[in-house]
């Protein structure tokens, strides 16, 4: 079976004026089809740049990466990507934004409105349609974000510490509603976090990378069923084996 | 219903601007009393030309209406070719770094040329209309321009990639992300560039052989030092400059409403 994602020592350098900054270094992991998988690792390590690379919005310096055997390219594939900074349109209503991606991916017009519908209901937004983003709160445009990026039936979806600028009730709340989303539509997930209870919770499987230039330190299978409960021992263990692996690259830097 | 706070408050501020208004009038007619000069009108002569500019019209004939009518129409060509031409070269070169650096010091010194400088080419190099709607361009294109590479500019990394992460193309990008983000400077840029095009007027008409326009008929009188009827074409393009400054705010309010800052 071909595996969702697949990275064979990927390397990516930066130009930075004569120097050059090498970002990720033989990196090399797979991720299965409906997998949900975490990232985590020391801020400025490349967890970003890694995203761009899996989406395709840059090439590798070096190595191989794989999107279902293909290299990744955002016109051939479909990607759902959330970021961590504010994505939605702000011109656009949350339905407008929602469309958005059905429009570049070239979905029929007539279903624009009723796939855009579904999705919205499906983020529990239904009756926020005709609101603009500024007029929702931060969790709503995360919601619309996720919408957005699910209406596109996305082969992949990509997230870059979607919830990190979420207060720390909305950011459960999110994380149970993405851990719902996921177990109805089947999805491979690729979750960015620095935050390891997150991991803990959202994860089938956590990679810890290594400090700049990144590589997998370590990978984890969380062999807990969901909904996970956060102050259970086997939980507050797993958080506490990444976070070793996790502090050990801090002290590093 | 208003609560009465407000209404005092909205009152208070009427008053206050009626009251700079009478103030206004108060020392325009003290200056014309004591000014050692014959020439200088009180607010009530430049009341009768007014009226006279309207109802019978001036030496040539022609009324005020038709002199406003005219320069209107003028700005209005000038400012459609500006703005057809300041938005797409200003999105180009926000687009286009590179370029936008090449043509910078071509582009920032002329900026600087007043429309009256550029009469004397203008009448070499273009003919009739053309050198109306040219002057009036040199007044819009240059706001319009820096606007809207401003808007470009300013345009979210994170709403380009999310874009490009659904498969865009630079066509899309810019059609979909780019153009509308950039709008509100853009509207912004062309709400100058009217004002400015319309402060042009004056200079565009001086280059002579049409008698009409609101330039020309401040000229027309200067030369016959009637200068009530100088003020009356003054106070005229101010009106209307106030006036179309006004429609294109409303036309802003109107396009902008996801915008935060001009909700309330």
């Amino acid at each position: 079976m071909k595996k969702a994602i697949l990275l064979e020592s990927v390397s990516k350098k930066y130009e930075v004026g004569s120097s050059s900054l090498e970002v990720i270094k033989s990196l090399t992991f797979d991720v299965n089809e409906n997998e949900f998988v975490c990232i985590v690792g020391p801020s400025g390590c490349g967890k970003t740049t890694l995203l761009r690379l899996v989406s395709g919005l840059e090439p590798p310096t070096s190595g191989r990466i794989l999107i279902f055997g293909d290299p990744p390219d955002p016109r051939k594939q479909r990607f759902g990507v959330i970021f961590q900074e504010d994505s939605l349109l702000p011109w656009r209503t949350v339905i407008g934004n929602v469309k958005f991606g059905l429009e570049l991916q070239g979905y029929k017009e007539s279903e624009h409105e009723k796939i855009a519908r579904t999705y919205i209901e499906l983020v529990g937004l239904q009756g926020f349609e005709n609101y603009y983003p500024h007029q929702i709160s931060g969790g709503m445009k995360k919601r619309v974000a996720i919408a957005r990026a699910l209406a596109i039936n996305p082969d992949l979806i990509l997230m870059d510490e979607p919830f990190a600028d979420l207060d720390a009730q909305t950011r459960s709340l999110m994380q149970r509603e993405l851990l719902n989303i996921w177990s109805k539509l089947n999805k491979t997930v690729l979750f960015i976090t620095h935050n390891v209870e997150e991991a803990v919770f959202l994860a089938q499987r956590v990679f810890v990378l290594t400090k700049r230039p990144s590589r997998v330190k370590q990978i984890i299978n969380i062999d807990l069923p969901y909904p996970r409960a956060r102050l259970s021992p086997p939980f507050i263990s797993y958080r506490e084996r990444i976070l070793t692996a996790f502090h050990e690259e801090l002290e590093g830097i | 219903m208003i609560p009465i706070k407000k209404q005092y408050r909205r009152l208070r501020s009427l008053l206050f601007a009626l009251s700079s208004v009478i103030m206004f009038f108060i020392f325009w007619e003290l200056i014309a009393l004591y000014s050692p000069s014959p020439y200088v009108p009180d607010p009530y002569s430049v009341l009768k030309a007014f009226i006279t500019m309207l109802t019978v019209g001036d030496i040539d004939g022609y009324t005020l209406t038709w002199h406003a009518l005219v320069s209107l129409e003028r700005v209005l060509l000038g400012f459609i070719v500006g703005a057809a031409t300041g938005v797409p070269i200003g999105m180009l070169l926000g687009i286009k770094p590179t370029l936008k650096g090449a043509v910078t010091p071509i582009i920032e010194p002329l900026r600087f040329i007043p429309p009256i400088a550029w009469i004397p080419l203008s009448i070499v190099l273009l003919i009739g209309l053309w050198r109306y709607i040219f002057l009036i361009w040199i007044g819009v294109f240059f706001p319009v321009l820096l606007d809207t590479i401003a808007g470009v500019k300013r345009t979210s990394i994170t709403l380009i990639q999310m874009a490009k992460t659904f498969g865009a193309d630079n066509k899309k990008i810019i059609a979909r992300v780019i153009f509308p983000s950039s709008l509100p400077e853009i509207m912004n840029g062309l709400r100058v560039g009217l004002g400015v095009g319309w402060m042009c007027i004056v200079a565009a008409e001086m280059i002579g052989g049409e008698p009409v326009g609101l330039g020309r008929l401040i000229l027309k009188y200067a030369n016959l030092l009637q200068i009530d009827v100088v003020i009356v074409g003054m106070i005229t393009i101010g009106l209307i400059g106030l006036t179309l400054n006004y429609f294109i705010l409303l036309l802003e309010k109107r396009l902008f409403k996801w915008r935060v800052e001009i909700r309330a």
